[in-house]
């Protein structure tokens, strides 16, 4: 068997294992395991619009899992991708809402305005890391936490539509993102992440600053040595990975929700970055695990209400997942690669 | 607690006999049917060049590692030293190069480091300061016990280092290059508690470099050199020229090249450098020199005398703490390694699998960095890889790679393959100037010949080369002139055509030709 | 000014205290393995489990006291994981500790569900919360008998850690070992300390503290459990850790700083300042200490000078490590 189909296999066990553990979690909660497996597979697949719910829960995972897979390759962990995309999201709809323009342009200003806040919201962050070795784990995921207090403070004081609770006014027709089908919310928003996951994958395979940024993530010093500007390419990698998060939001805000409210498009984010982490950091097999996770979420919605487990359900499967995978070489600790340094240890 | 047997005297028999002790490393012969024998209460120094098995055989002695074969005879015991503790419990003592002591401890703490006093629940800390003191004035060995470590220098360490082990109960004492991190003062200091060891009846084996020590402080020597035991004679009988000879001998294995001479312009030329190493001791102090084009300039010196901080200052891994260096006409001080190899400067670095190939990547991959932003390797903004590819191939068959192909992944070629993939994609960039560290260690000796004909090759193309090596031979074999660095200094420069290993030797090993200069101990 | 005096006066100092001490438990418990040498981003779960099995505890059993047992062992369980993925399996320890996190945010939600059969918050149901300590002589004191008497337990157990991790540290084995597995695994070796013991048991005293953190969470002053309580404040911790290295007394001053920043968030509301502006003022304050210290440890340039040439010259100098490239 060659070493990548070897690994595959391993993984496939350790889903299989974590699965297990799943079915007993499961019965634990009082439900039978059977059931709620069907249950999800229905949820999922059941319909056509019920297909097209899952890829509708399957595209933000996907664009967020390829934001945290360019980081990933560098050999560094922006968790903050929740954040960029609440951040992205949130600048989309008030592009939406108060800057009119012809529409395709309108979409256009609103997705580039998105990329540029999930970019400026990640910058303080990676600077501090690409020049002082701040770690980027702990600040990106604090900087979730103020993202999401921020976006609903603005929401509901600044923003807010009259009459509504805690949303926005809804964005211009001119701002939406079409759709692809009429009986779902479904839109391009899934053709761009495809097409950015493809893109991405092509860029570090074929390109020089991609070629750099995959060797700085596999051996710094390696690439240091190669004449690499480490310092720049850390703030090149941390900021094109925040610009995608700020995709993630701006497509689900001028696609799905047309508006920005309290509890915007919440966890896609972290189920983005285990999405990533479960193929391993690459964006081709982040199209797959992030499906996965659209059909578990998707599934999920039709568990609710048809059993008696809940939704999050499907986040310990999904926890149970990435424990077992772990354990088998997600990210393992190689001596040379800078995910494994030392670096927060003083 | 633990017993100190004095005055066991220098009677009947040995305190360590190794008889036929063999080392492999794969095909690499670390230790070849060696033979020691220390007579209790002497001072046993064995010395050699690197690479010559000093600290593999000590290591095996103290159960660090398993010899393939032979015995090891403690105090007319044959034993199976399984590991150390064993090798304690037979009271030896290993005092190592690199210091496991912990900083933010205080002495006495580090001292007790694992068998600690206790009262009840608690560490006896007085407990553990007075005995650490008693240790000391028994032994002479100045320390305060409620210092914390990380504020010592690092004689004071040492002390450390030797207290641990006397308080574990150590009659045979193991040291390995001890005054490496020493001043001149604190040798002294130690070799007369070395003396006073011997006079408690305590036995001393010491691993070393420097000449001067051992004719100053030993009783018998031992040579080792290429794995093999050269002799042991006391120190007494020898001159410093006949143990120089014993050490470096005629090893020449590589005929000196023949060469046109040297006419080129200056292309490297650095002026008083200093640097740091990463504990900020000085690492090079005032190093001055140039290489012209078509000319091959040797670095000669043991490891550790600040050969790579000079590599590194060079390439731009380092930044120097004064002084400057250029290329040509260019001042590249402070510059990065990106501005340096634009500049012209090709680097094979002494530390290959950190610093030169990515394990997780192949061949090809390797091979292409430094190139990717240059055409024709990156055509329209993206890497040509068939291009790559192909000439990663040329380059295997060039420097003769065995492995499947460019495809492969470096981390299953052999040590001495991922080396040839270092030098092939270095040596093709064209550079004007190549730092070469160390470039056949580990290599197979046909691999090595076929090296030093690419590295002559690319002298005739009138490339600067400075070629740092550990190996004499190489450098005598291959460098116009060989430059000996010392504790950071140039102590010499010798025309490669007529020197011998002795005088080279000699300079290694700190003796300076000058009278004023102070020499050790 | 008046508005200041009603801002700043004793009942600050109190709710200070009271919100530091979830922190600092917590943070005193990953004391534990950053001296072991772990990075252990998963304490924000650990603390979410404590809070969620002692509710369970306390709800099935009727005794505040073994629900706080129930909790402290549900995250020492978390804890095991932890280290049994990290340490024996090599695994990476930030997806280690992000997962466990995860783990713990859905499952706590789903039982929740499956037991009591609502989502959002448990209250009531018959939990009982751990009683307030009323200590002798306080109300001698006036109103400043507040600062010192009527916390819950876990308050008082959070600051009594500090001494005690202190002595823990400097004066047992344990302690001494653990700060040595950390900070030169390699002298722990070489004494023949199993580092891989050591950071197991390191790894389980912090589970315990975790726990009870999150114990004091639903337990102490509110006795409820909500979803994500813990609500960052896990990784507040890990902040503080990376910047104190896991001293004890540094882990004090980091978490009084985040706690009254806390304990100022929840004062401002009151005077109508917006809650979710306000609450953003701890993790801000995280961060900026993060970013601060990243900037003040960079590293040193050193230049020579003709004095410090002259005297490196004057003696010859140490060379560094001799076997930098291989002496066998």
């Amino acid at each position: 068997m060659s070493e990548a189909s070897r690994r595959i296999f391993g993984q496939a066990l350790a889903v299989l294992f974590a699965l297990m553990l799943g079915t007993v979690v499961i019965i634990i909660v009082g439900e039978s395991p059977v059931r709620v497996f069907a249950t999800l597979f229905e949820g999922a697949f059941g319909s056509p619009e019920r297909i097209a719910g899952t890829l509708l829960q399957t595209t933000p995972i996907l664009v967020c899992g390829v934001a945290a897979c360019i980081s990933f390759r560098g050999g560094l962990f922006n968790i903050g991708v929740e954040g960029q995309l609440f951040m992205g999201g949130f600048a989309a709809v008030l592009v939406g809402i108060y800057i009119p323009l012809p529409p395709l342009f309108h979409v256009l200003l609103g997705i580039a305005v998105a990329m540029a806040a999930g970019m400026a919201w990640i910058a303080i962050p990676a600077f501090f890391r690409a020049r002082y070795n701040a770690n980027e784990v702990v600040s990106t995921i604090l900087s979730n936490y103020v993202a999401v207090l921020l976006t609903s403070y603005f929401t509901i004081f600044i923003f807010k539509r009259p009459g509504g609770w805690s949303e926005t006014s809804q964005i211009l027709p001119s701002a939406y993102l079409p759709e692809i089908f009429s009986f779902s919310r479904l839109n391009w928003g899934l053709v761009v992440g495809l097409v950015l996951a493809v893109g991405v994958h092509l860029y570090f395979r074929h390109t020089p600053r991609g070629y750099a940024v995959t060797i700085m993530g596999q051996n710094v010093k390696f690439a240091e040595y190669g004449g690499v500007d480490i310092r720049r390419h850390i703030m090149m990698v941390l900021l094109a990975s925040g610009a995608v998060g700020g995709l993630a939001g701006g497509i689900e805000a001028l696609g799905v929700h047309h508006r920005f409210m309290e509890g915007f498009a919440p966890g896609f984010g972290f189920d983005g970055v285990i999405a990533a982490l479960l193929a391993n950091g690459h964006p081709i097999g982040t199209i797959g695990t992030a499906l996965f996770f659209g059909a578990l979420r998707s599934g999920s919605l039709l568990l609710e209400v048809d059993t008696n487990a809940s939704r999050e359900i499907i986040t310990v499967i999904q926890a149970l997942i990435i424990l077992s995978v772990s354990a088998e070489f997600i990210m393992r600790r190689r001596g040379d690669s800078m995910a494994a340094e030392r670096r927060w240890k003083f | 607690m633990c017993g100190f047997v004095c005055g066991s005297g220098a009677g009947v028999g040995y305190a360590v006999e190794l008889k036929g002790v063999t080392k492999r490393f794969g095909t690499f012969v670390a230790n070849d049917r060696i033979d020691l024998a220390v007579r209790p209460g002497e001072i046993h120094a064995i010395i050699g060049e690197n690479g010559a098995g000093k600290t593999t055989l000590m290591n095996i002695l103290f159960g660090l590692l398993q010899p393939d074969e032979g015995e090891i005879i403690i105090d007319g015991r044959p034993m199976v030293v399984a590991n150390p503790r064993v090798a304690i419990g037979a009271g030896l003592g290993m005092v190592h190069q690199h210091f496991k002591l912990v900083p933010s401890l205080t002495v006495a703490e580090n001292v007790f480091l694992g068998m600690e006093i206790r009262s009840g629940v608690f560490i006896d800390h007085r407990a553990q300061i007075q005995e650490t003191e008693r240790l000391s004035r028994a032994f002479g060995l100045k320390v305060d016990a409620t210092e914390r470590v990380g504020l010592l220098s690092v004689g004071i360490e040492q002390r450390i280092e030797i207290l641990k082990v006397l308080a574990r109960g150590a009659r045979i004492i193991i040291l390995d290059e001890p005054t490496a991190v020493l001043t001149p003062q604190e040798s002294r200091e130690l070799f007369q508690t070395l003396r006073g060891f011997v006079s408690q009846g305590m036995t001393v084996i010491f691993i070393t470099h420097h000449l001067e020590e051992v004719m100053a402080v030993s009783d018998t020597v031992t040579v080792l050199r290429h794995g093999k035991k050269v002799d042991t004679r006391p120190t007494a009988e020898l001159t410093k020229n006949e143990l120089v000879q014993m050490m470096v001998g005629r090893s020449i294995s590589f005929d000196r090249r023949r060469r046109e001479t040297v006419t080129g312009d200056t292309v490297l030329s650095v002026r008083d450098l200093w640097c740091r190493d990463d504990r900020g001791l000085p690492a090079l102090r005032g190093v001055s020199f140039a290489v012209r084009a078509g000319e091959v300039v040797g670095i000669a010196g043991v490891a550790g005398n600040g050969q790579t901080e000079l590599a590194e200052v060079l390439s731009g891994l380092r930044r120097a703490s004064h002084g400057s260096f250029r290329i040509g006409a260019r001042d590249l001080t402070g510059a990065s390694p990106r501005m340096i190899r634009s500049a012209g400067v090709a680097h094979v670095p002494g530390d290959r699998l950190v610093r030169g190939v990515d394990r997780q990547s192949t061949i090809a991959a390797n091979i292409l960095m430094g190139s990717q932003n240059t055409p024709p390797w990156e055509r329209r903004g993206l890497i040509d890889w068939p291009l790559v590819r192909d000439r990663s191939r040329k380059l295997m068959e060039r420097f003769d790679v065995r492995a499947p192909g460019p495809d492969t992944l470096v981390k299953s070629l052999s040590g001495g393959n991922m080396q040839k993939v270092v030098l092939a994609r270095e040596f093709s960039h064209d550079a004007p100037c190549l730092l070469v560290d160390q470039p056949t260690r580990g290599v197979d000796i046909g691999a090595t010949e076929s090296i030093h004909d690419e590295i002559m090759r690319q002298r005739a193309d009138g490339r600067a080369i400075l070629l740092i090596s550990v190996q004499l031979d190489e450098l005598i074999a291959l460098a116009d002139r060989i430059l000996v660095m010392f504790s950071g200094e140039i102590m010499g420069d010798l025309p490669g055509d007529d020197v011998s290993e002795e005088s080279l030797g000699l300079l290694m090993a700190g003796v300076r030709t000058e009278p004023e200069e102070a020499a050790v101990a | 000014m008046e508005i200041l005096e009603r801002l700043f006066n004793v009942a600050l100092i109190v709710a200070t205290i009271r919100t530091t001490a979830p922190i600092l438990l917590v943070a005193l418990g990953g004391s534990f393995t950053t001296k072991a040498g772990i990075f252990n981003i998963g304490l924000e779960g650990q603390m979410l489990v404590g809070a969620f099995f002692a509710v369970i505890g306390s709800v099935f059993t009727g005794s505040a006291w073994l629900g706080v047992l129930c909790g402290v062992t549900a995250a020492v369980v978390f804890a095991l994981v932890f280290v049994v993925l990290v340490v024996t399996f090599r695994a990476n320890e930030v997806v280690v500790g992000l997962a466990l996190n995860i783990l713990a945010g859905g499952m706590t939600i789903s039982l929740m569900k499956a037991i009591f059969g609502t989502r959002g918050s448990i209250v009531g149901q018959g939990i009982v919360g751990l009683p307030p300590v009323r200590l002798p002589g306080a109300s001698q004191l006036g109103s400043f008998g507040q600062l010192f008497s009527g916390y819950t337990p876990m308050v008082y157990v959070a600051f009594a850690m500090v001494p005690i991790l202190i002595v823990f540290y400097q004066r047992t084995r344990l302690g001494l070992h653990i700060r040595v597995v950390g900070e030169k695994p390699e002298a722990a070796e070489a004494q023949g300390l199993s580092i891989t013991r050591i950071r197991y048991i390191a790894s389980l005293l912090c589970g315990v503290l975790a726990g009870l953190a999150g114990a004091h969470l639903s337990l102490g002053y509110i006795t409820m459990f909500t979803e994500n309580m813990s609500s960052g404040r896990g990784f507040m911790a890990v902040a503080v850790l990376i910047f104190s290295n896991g001293d004890p007394l540094k882990v004090l001053a980091g978490c009084l700083l985040f706690g009254f920043s806390d304990a100022l968030a929840l004062r401002l509301q009151t005077f109508g300042f917006p809650s979710y502006l306000v609450l953003t003022v701890p993790y801000l304050v995280a961060l900026t200490a993060l970013f601060a210290l990243a900037y003040r440890s960079r590293p040193r340039i050193i230049t020579e000078t003709m004095d410090s040439m002259k005297r490196l010259l004057r003696t010859p100098a140490r060379p560094p490590d001799t076997t930098r490239t291989g002496d066998r």
